[in-house]
């Protein structure tokens, strides 16, 4: 749906920022009651990458957006753009632009009119400003629609020129405020590449909050998890995905199970060995899983491959028996009852014939090279 | 004019003149009609029936009467005669003049009420819509005792002698009656204006100002036409002022007034009231169905945070200064209402006296505030119901004919009293007839049965239920129109589903038209100066009267008199009402934010 | 929510019940056995007070249940034409005869002789019986003697003292097409000089000195009596009672070359429910005892009845110069009197 070509052209020259926050804390609330929404959060992004803020509501994501377009100020930490503290700087006069997750289209004003907003601010010469908005129009495959007013277009179009919008101001920095939450879900599938692809081609640093992981997968070059106002892990998504920093990390992205394990011995870097399901392995694991007292191992549920028991088996170790089977087509769901509790397990592109039913007796089995030893919480 | 409870939280709940809000994402939602159970449609059969009563009958009355003989001529010199057009443009001036200053006022206000952080706002609140409680005279007597030619600020203050009667004083007093309505109509938009398009625009480059003037000026257009539409005809339509402060300043009101009692000349009064009655009608007709759906707040999207206040000098001091100026006005003139009444003849002998309550609390003046008290008190709860009956009509039963009942029942309003106060005096007085056989008795004058309380809580009722009938259809589209059809598959009829599912949703809605309905009740007085009788002595006619007689004193104390029970009574409906247990509408709403 | 569904019906019986509370008792009751009985309702065209003492004072004499509705003689009429097949009044007390006059026109009022009338000079009785005089008000000019210090000039004493140039914008009246003492006014210029154009000369006159034309025919009293303007053309009793409520600063003067007055009447409405209640009430009306009321109450009107006690108060009839007033014609040319003063007075300019 871009032209991508025309949105190269218009980027022009604008060198992306490179951001930096500095224990930046936000408390809300007077003397009686306070909230710590945002909690001593350190961060850099680099120039031109693409970072997304990932947690749950409430995690202060959304206020560390904030802060950094402007819109709210931190109450301890700072706030550095390309080497300037944006302290004193109001969000009107910081070379970034956001886009919103209501749009926020100006509804008395022709879409071209909407594009043309910041330029107009900006007194550049009419010609320049003209060319400079069917640039992004263009781009964003909205020439068509330039007169229209914004309540004659769809979401996906709203969204489109909010995103046009924002370009076309050239800034160091993008933010995203959940901009594709509104929209149905092809579409959002649709447009989340559209607009990975775009800021690729673009190299604008970006700063995207949401609360869909399969978004943040998806776009980020690095996604940074939030809980409780703190960073748990920033990270590439593969990282977070088969590294995650914590418990609830693993367990926020994608599905995990959590196994009862007792460490044995750490063995060298990175390493240990535990006793788990009745069987000692060697795993990976997390450095605070090392020494820590308590420890539990993650597998994820495709990991674990089931294979036939003789029937009427204990539920011992790696001996599990059916306790409910879902085929969704491309994969199978197990729950499996096991000595340590009940477990995930997901089977892709099952053999319909080999498809356990309920009461199945099974045995498991994983690579230990899946598995992740983490520090019980 | 509407009030709500007198706290800003409720100021959404009925703003006048807000028309039908789009639907989000620019659809307007399409509601399936049931098909109707028998029940629903006997209620539109009484509704309607009770309407045409109500309203139309005295308003055809008075229309027929205005084009035969007497009235004909009198339309006709409308056009020939300069002193009649001299009275038009009078008429047209006065409504322009108000609009435009009233509307300015009320935005100064709402926008001081949405967009600045100070302390006070509650009370700024209850201030702006103090004129909306208080009779129509306490702020031209007030005016005359304190600007008029020896007026205590004009001339012993100042020592300047003004004429406040005419236009100036029209003007002045107009203005402050009338700028609360302008005052809730763009409170409600600036408060449903969505803050991410400030945001937007900021994260654009956009100063503050810059915002001011090219995004939330411009979305305000429609509140800002809609106010001064409604604002034109509410002055236009006034007759109280008209008669204390006129001076030579003629308008069309008091002509028509002129002309019934003056003239002996009904006919000619009913041709006044006619050409008052077309630019009324048709204002009215624009504001509510041309301006009032172009309202563009807010399509996009799902409007999310909240707009930031300003706490800047510069965005503060000049703005909170001219409204400090306003309300210390306001508060100077009510100030003076209460006043007045315990002293002699305030400005000229200010010793201080009981007379004038005396003579309230005893006799007449006992009499007048025991029966309008009671009268209003009885149209209160008739014109509620039947307001949320229309709207309820309109928003959820009725497909075709929706729009034709609305305007029905907003005709009571839109009709001046002038008009209906003439009609009323026509139709009703004797009884109606029918080929010799008793239809119904006079329920007007002195010869009516129940000695023409029926004519005036009709009055009340038809005069006060479109405010009612405006909360109650801006609060029903609010809920999600899935609810009305759950109560229906689940088995109950129309009015079952009214009763037990809708009511209790639009509660502060109807509440906000109950208040409203008890204090326009007390303080109307166009219409009833024409149907007063020996056994229904109305206060407001009673203070026409007082300040008719030079008896100013008596007449501020009536005036406070008043304001208080209008007062006393909100206070305690706004209890009871929550103490009843209920839901919020805001549990209905369609959309359920994640 | 059977709560709200009782509220609201509760509410509303509650509405019934009050709509009746609220008036109490109208019906009448038919007249039975000796003696006038029922009730009355009674147009009273005199102030407030006045109509309440009348009213209460008959009831209590009589125990006929009297009641009133205070309007003016332009409301009065229109109201009697408007209830003409089923009238909500039976008798007509106080206001200028002219109303009188028109509604006798148009058929509104009933002819009665009252015994006592005769005791009435024959120049305050309708010939044909329609209506009898009760009181009179002489037209005079009120004024604030302080104000009347500041601008350095004496109470007015003729008509040609009110063009002086020091009153610009210094006089009220009222508008001859409400206020039956404007049009008194008005009247008694025709009559003093002699013809209409004579008389609408003299208005445009005066108009460059006066403020305004109000609505109400006392409120030129009250402009005076606030200090808003020096003089004020009222009827001499009203000037003098603003001057008990507290308006010390009024005086009272007349024109030596001759005022007009007005005849406050009672009369029969056409049709009147209780005959015989209502002529009983207009006997009563016309004896000393009842036209005595009026100085209880504030209002000092001059009374007919050659009997009824005279205070200080009032005007002594024979030290004023009374023009000859020609009642009948004055009611006849009203329309068109006053229909010329709109277009002609009312609506120039003031130099």
């Amino acid at each position: 749906m871009t032209d991508l070509a025309a949105a190269e052209e218009l980027a022009g020259t604008t060198a992306a920022g490179r951001l930096a926050l500095a224990d930046v804390t936000k408390v809300f609330g007077s003397n009686g009651e306070q909230v710590r929404a945002v909690d001593g959060v350190d961060l850099t992004i680099e120039p031109g990458e693409f970072v997304t803020l990932l947690g749950p509501s409430g995690c202060g994501k959304t206020t560390t957006l904030r802060m950094i377009a402007g819109f709210e100020s931190p109450s301890s930490g700072r706030i550095v753009l390309d080497g300037s503290d944006m302290i004193s700087v109001p969000p009107n006069r910081r070379p970034m632009a956001m886009v919103f997750q209501s749009y926020a289209l100006f509804p008395h004003l022709t879409v071209r009119q909407n594009v043309a907003y910041g330029l107009n601010l900006r007194k550049l010469p009419a010609a320049q400003i003209e060319e400079e908005v069917s640039l992004a129009l263009t781009s964003m495959n909205l020439l068509k629609l330039a007169d229209r007013a914004p309540n004659q277009l769809s979401g996906g179009q709203q969204q489109r020129v909010a995103l046009a919008r924002a370009m076309v101001m050239k800034p160091k920095v993008l933010l995203f405020d959940e901009p594709l939450s509104n929209l149905d879900a092809k579409l959002r599938e649709q447009m989340r590449l559209e607009i990975r692809r775009l800021q690729r081609r673009l190299g604008i640093t970006s700063v995207y909050v949401t609360h869909d992981q399969s978004e943040a997968m998806a776009m980020s070059d690095r996604i940074i998890v939030m809980n409780g106002g703190r960073i748990e892990q920033a990270a590439p998504p593969d990282e977070i995905y088969r590294r995650p920093a914590s418990v609830f990390v693993a367990d926020f992205i994608g599905r995990a199970n959590f196994l009862p394990a007792t460490r044995v011995e750490s063995t060298g870097a990175g390493t240990a060995r535990v006793q788990v399901l009745g069987e000692t392995v060697e795993v990976p694991a997390h450095p605070d899983a090392l020494t820590a007292d308590d420890v539990v191992l993650m597998v994820r549920p495709e990991s674990i491959t089931l294979t036939a028991a003789p029937a009427g088996g204990e539920i011992r170790g790696r001996h599990g028996k059916v306790v409910a089977a879902v085929f969704y087509g491309e994969h199978v769901e197990y729950e499996l009852e096991t000595e340590t509790g009940n477990i995930l397990v997901v089977a892709s592109d099952p053999d319909v014939d080999a498809i356990f039913a309920e009461g199945a007796d099974v045995s498991l089995q994983f690579a230990s090279d899946r598995a992740w030893l983490l520090r019980q919480p | 004019m509407a009030v709500t409870g007198l706290a800003p939280g409720a100021a959404g709940a009925a703003p006048p003149a807000a028309g039908a809000p789009t639907g989000r994402r620019g659809r307007v939602p399409v509601r399936t009609v049931v098909r109707q159970d028998p029940v629903t449609l006997a209620l539109v059969v009484v509704v309607v029936a009770i309407l045409v009563v109500l309203v139309v009958l005295p308003l055809a009355t008075v229309l027929v009467r205005a084009v035969s003989g007497a009235g004909a001529e009198v339309l006709i010199s409308m056009v020939t005669s300069a002193v009649n057009r001299k009275i038009i443009l009078n008429t047209v001036i006065l409504g322009v003049v108000v609009g435009l200053t009233g509307t300015v006022v009320g935005f100064l206000f709402a926008y001081a009420q949405a967009r600045l952080k100070f302390r006070g706002k509650r009370l700024l609140h209850v201030i702006a819509l103090i004129p909306i409680v208080s009779p129509p005279f306490a702020v031209a007597t007030a005016s005359i005792t304190l600007f008029g030619r020896n007026g205590i600020i004009s001339n012993q203050l100042l020592g300047q002698p003004w004429n406040i009667y005419g236009l100036p004083g029209l003007w002045l007093v107009l203005s402050i009656s009338f700028f609360p309505v302008a005052y809730m109509n763009l409170l409600g938009m600036l408060r449903s204006l969505d803050p991410s398009m400030d945001e937007a625009a900021q994260s654009l480059g956009a100063s503050k100002w810059h915002i001011f003037r090219t995004v939330t000026l411009p979305m305000l257009i429609p509140g800002f036409a809609s106010s001064f539409l409604l604002l034109f005809v509410e002055a236009i339509a006034d007759l109280a002022n008209p008669l204390v402060l006129g001076g030579d300043f003629t308008v069309l009101a008091s002509r028509a007034y002129i002309a019934v009692t003056g003239e002996y000349n009904v006919p000619a009064g009913s041709a006044y009231s006619l050409v008052l009655l077309l630019p009324a009608v048709t204002v009215f007709l624009v504001q509510r169905y041309w301006v009032a759906q172009r309202s563009t707040v807010s399509v996009t999207g799902k409007p999310s945070g909240r707009v930031e206040l300003l706490r800047g000098f510069w965005g503060r001091v000049p703005l909170l200064t001219v409204v400090g100026l306003i309300t210390a006005l306001i508060l100077t003139i009510y100030g003076t209402v209460v006043v007045g009444g315990f002293v002699q003849l305030l400005g000229v002998n200010n010793t201080p006296t009981l007379a004038h309550y005396q003579y309230l609390l005893s006799g007449i003046g006992n009499d007048a505030i025991i029966d309008t008290t009671l009268l209003a008190l009885a149209a209160m709860p008739i014109a509620g119901v039947l307001g949320m009956l229309v709207a309820w009509l309109v928003v959820q039963r009725l497909r075709r004919g929706r729009g034709l009942l609305d305007f029905l029942g907003m005709l009571g309003l839109a009709v001046p009293g002038t008009v209906i106060g003439i009609g009323y005096a026509i139709t009703f007085n004797t009884p109606l007839e029918i080929g010799g056989v008793r239809l119904m008795p006079a329920l007007a004058g002195g010869g009516a049965v129940f000695g023409g309380a029926i004519a005036i809580v009709m009055v009340f009722v038809a005069r006060s239920m479109p405010a009612g009938q405006r909360s109650g259809v801006a609060a029903l589209q609010q809920i999600d129109p899935a609810i009305d059809e759950a109560s229906t598959s689940l088995g109950a009829s129309g009015l079952e589903t009214f009763r037990r599912v809708t009511l209790p949703l639009i509660r502060p809605a109807f509440l906000a038209g109950l208040t409203y309905a008890f204090a326009r009740s007390m303080t109307t007085v166009s219409p009833i100066i024409f149907i007063t009788t020996p056994h229904t002595r109305i206060m407001t006619s009673q203070i026409l009267s007082e300040v008719d007689a030079g008896r100013f004193g008596n007449a501020f104390a009536f005036c406070t008199m008043l304001i208080v029970i209008v007062l006393v009574v909100m206070g305690l409906l706004n209890l009871l009402i929550r103490l009843l247990p209920g839901a919020t509408p805001a549990m209905a709403t369609k959309e359920i934010s994640a | 929510m059977q709560q709200r569904r009782t509220i609201v019906s509760v509410l509303g019986a509650s509405a019934l019940v009050l709509t009746l509370a609220a008036c109490g008792s109208s019906e009448a009751d038919t007249a039975d056995g000796d003696g006038p009985s029922g009730s009355l309702t009674i147009a009273c065209g005199a102030m407030e007070d006045l109509c309440q003492a009348w009213t209460s004072a008959f009831t209590e004499a009589t125990g006929v249940q009297t009641s009133f509705v205070r309007l003016s003689s332009g409301e009065t009429v229109a109201r009697l034409e408007a209830a003409r097949s089923a009238p909500e009044f039976d008798v007509w007390h106080g206001g200028p005869v002219d109303g009188f006059g028109a509604a006798k026109e148009q058929e509104l009022l009933a002819s009665y002789e009252s015994p006592n009338a005769e005791e009435i000079p024959a120049e305050y009785r309708d010939d044909e019986g329609y209506w009898t005089g009760v009181y009179l008000g002489v037209l005079g000019f009120c004024s604030n003697e302080s104000i009347l210090d500041n601008l350095g000039v004496d109470a007015p004493t003729s008509w040609d003292d009110l063009l002086a140039p020091e009153l610009s914008g210094q006089v009220s009246t009222a508008h001859p097409s409400t206020s039956g003492t404007a049009f008194t006014t008005l009247w008694t210029q025709v009559e003093r000089l002699g013809g209409e154009d004579a008389a609408f000369d003299y208005m445009s006159q005066l108009h460059t000195n006066v403020l305004q034309y109000s609505k109400s025919g006392t409120a030129p009293g009250q402009h005076a009596g606030r200090g808003e303007v020096a003089v004020g053309l009222v009827f001499a009793h009203d000037c003098v009672k603003y001057r008990e409520e507290g308006m010390t600063d009024l005086v009272v003067s007349f024109p030596e070359d001759g005022t007009g007055y007005e005849i406050g009447g009672v009369a029969l409405v056409a049709g009147s429910g209780n005959e015989e209640a209502a002529q009983a009430y207009i006997d009563w009306a016309l004896t000393p005892e009842a036209q005595n009321i009026g100085t209880t109450v504030g209002s000092y009107q001059a009374l007919t009845h050659p009997d009824a006690q005279v205070d200080d108060r009032m005007v002594q009839l024979d030290s004023v110069n009374l023009v000859d007033y020609d009642f009948a014609e004055a009611a006849a040319q009203k329309p068109t009197l006053t229909a010329r003063f709109d277009a002609e007075i009312a609506s120039q300019p003031r130099d």
